[in-house]
């Protein structure tokens, strides 16, 4: 099975943002894409476009294989079939170092963090900004520093002292700071693997506030997810995956939570949407 | 700034004065035990001899901490670095030396300087591919060298090795030279800790070594590499004794591990990566070898207590290393969200 769904949305469900433009080239398109371990379809022919600056969801059930787009997406895994483009171009990922060159970031459920280390650390562990004294490089902590406070600061518009140990935050202020370690490579497209789950209401408020501004900031945001309430609040476009196939794109404001449920627990919607009520 | 003072008013000021004393401990204990020593064993500290004496014997000990400090902070920890400066010695000793049972078969005290060190990046290179690699248990690994350099060391030779050469000798037994290796050696490895990226994947590794990983760092060639530079300063610390000796002795480098340990210990290194300074280490050190020596210097305690002692102090690192672990998550539970 397989469905493509790219209709206009003429009023954006994220308040305060412009409505993604559903005319623009797509920021990422997945082309017919299956994959396959041995005899296992995980991800069946799937077609889908990601519009610039869209906050898009990817929910489905256990099993429903949105962690195995979500890592043929990040160049985790190659497709077994399919194709998948970046801004019109036809691109192959065969790790996640190559996705990170057409500025597609992945932020992991565990979010990969050091706990021992400090904000800024963690933030620029693997990517230090350096001075080069002879033939080696040493870390540059003062830009370091600059740089980390400018993140979470300005472009996440928190007050997390970047000298705190991450032992020390939230559940809600350690998925900012993966989503800052991830915003220091400069990305085009962010992927974010749960970032709501296990957190508190004032903690998924936050995450939820952090995605708006980084879509206005231009980033597009892919979010796989369980928590389809905050999914419904949260995206422009909700794709709906059923034993590895994309059965239907919604918009939230057309959707309630029990079509949602239905849809991904059936892959079909007896009753149709709200807007067909 | 403190660390935690910008953290949104969640620990009072009392919590952060106890947070920063945790992780600075070593500073006041040493504090506690000069006075001490002063008090009750004043030769120990009598005059700047005494005091150079001290610090030369602790070259070779603040070497295998530092070896094992890097090992710890990188998650890991190397029961072998007391056999690994051993061997090491005992074999560069057997080629260099004069003995009527040695081999004397290189006569270049340079060579010797290779040679030694190349042996001890060689046993550390296989404590780290074995346990990168090969997935095996560092306890059990480096146990198993502990075990096999020792014995290989006695199977060698079993009197002290002399004859060596004046230059080869000449680093570890000059005090002024050999406490200046040790200082270098600190303050290089404290800033290669703090201005590298290798120093700080080594944190990161400690820290969560799945997330490193999941970061980019290469752990497996961090690891291996960490018990290469671990047996390179474990063989520094077996030339280091052997100058401070003037020869080879048949125990050289035996029961130094668990000094090392307790000395990293109650510097503040963790015991489970990713926490610790490396000027604490030194703060380890200088305390471990104070200990040793106002011992050796009292008369109230015999030469055959010294190990037992050596043991509650061990004893002492670990039950202060589990207080301030215990006292660390109360005051962080005290501040969750």
């Amino acid at each position: 099975m397989s469905v493509e769904k790219d209709a206009t949305a003429d009023e954006d469900s994220a308040s305060g943002r412009d409505a993604p433009d559903p005319s623009a080239t797509p920021k990422m398109r997945v082309e017919n894409v299956t994959k396959q371990f041995g005899r296992i379809i995980a991800v069946d022919d799937v077609n889908l476009a990601i519009r610039p600056r869209e906050i898009f969801a990817l929910v489905g059930d256990n099993g429903a294989g949105k962690s195995t787009l979500m890592n043929v997406l990040s160049g985790v895994h190659a497709p077994t079939q399919g194709q998948l483009h970046i801004d019109g171009e036809a691109v192959t990922f065969s790790n996640p170092s190559e996705a990170r060159s057409y500025g597609i970031e992945t932020v992991y459920q565990d979010l990969a963090l050091m706990n021992d280390l400090d904000v800024a650390t963690n933030i620029f562990m693997g990517q230090f900004p350096t001075i080069g004294i002879g033939p080696i490089e040493f870390i540059d902590w003062d830009e370091t520093a600059e740089r980390s406070e400018n993140i979470m600061m300005n472009t996440l518009g928190r007050d997390v002292d970047i000298k705190t140990e991450v032992e020390f935050l939230s559940g809600g202020q350690r998925q900012l700071v993966a989503i800052g370690r991830a915003l220091a490579f400069d990305p085009e497209v962010i992927i974010l693997d749960e970032p709501t789950s296990a957190l508190s209401v004032d903690a998924t408020r936050l995450v939820q506030d952090t995605i708006r501004r980084l879509s206005e900031d231009g980033i597009t945001i892919v979010i796989v997810s369980h928590d389809i309430e905050s999914v419904l609040d949260l995206a422009d476009r909700i794709g709906v995956l059923y034993r590895g196939a994309l059965v239907d794109v919604l918009e939230p404001h057309e959707t309630e939570l029990e079509q949602l449920n239905e849809l991904m627990t059936t892959g079909t919607l007896e009753a149709g949407l709200k807007s067909d009520d | 700034m403190s660390t935690r003072s910008g953290l949104l008013g969640r620990f009072g000021d009392t919590d952060d004065l106890a947070l920063t004393l945790l992780d600075n401990m070593i500073w006041p204990i040493l504090a506690v035990v000069v006075l001490g020593v002063l008090v009750f064993v004043p030769q120990t500290l009598g005059n700047l001899a005494a005091v150079q004496l001290l610090l030369w014997a602790a070259v070779p000990l603040g070497l295998l901490v530092l070896a094992e400090s890097l090992c710890l902070l990188s998650g890991n920890f190397d029961l072998s670095i007391g056999s690994i400066a051993g061997f090491s010695a005992m074999f560069t000793g057997m080629l260099l030396g004069t003995c009527p049972s040695c081999w004397s078969v290189v006569s270049s005290p340079v060579l010797g300087f290779v040679i030694i060190l190349s042996v001890g990046a060689a046993i550390g290179l296989t404590n780290g591919v074995m346990i990168a690699k090969f997935g095996l248990n560092p306890f059990l690994q480096t146990l198993a060298f502990l075990i096999v350099f020792q014995g290989a060391k006695t199977a060698m030779q079993t009197q002290p090795v002399t004859g060596l050469p004046t230059l080869y000798l000449m680093i570890g037994g000059t005090p002024n030279i050999a406490i200046a290796v040790l200082v270098v050696a600190f303050v290089l490895f404290g800033f290669f800790m703090r201005y590298t990226a290798f120093g700080q994947a080594v944190y990161a590794v400690g820290s969560d070594e799945t997330s490193a990983r999941e970061v980019g760092i290469d752990t497996d060639r961090l690891v291996i590499a960490v018990y290469t530079i671990s047996g390179i300063l474990a063989a520094v610390a077996g030339l280091m004794l052997t100058g401070f000796v003037g020869v080879v002795p048949p125990l050289i480098g035996e029961g130094l591990v668990f000094q090392a340990f307790a000395g990293a210990v109650i510097g503040g290194i963790s015991l489970f990566g990713g926490r610790g300074r490396i000027t604490g280490a030194l703060g380890g050190v200088v305390l471990i070898q104070l200990v040793q020596s106002a011992l050796n210097n009292s008369s109230a305690i015999g030469a055959t207590q010294i190990q037992m002692i050596n043991g509650f102090v061990l004893l002492g690192a670990i039950l202060l290393y589990s207080t301030q672990t215990k006292l660390r998550s109360r005051i962080l539970a005290s501040g969750a969200v």
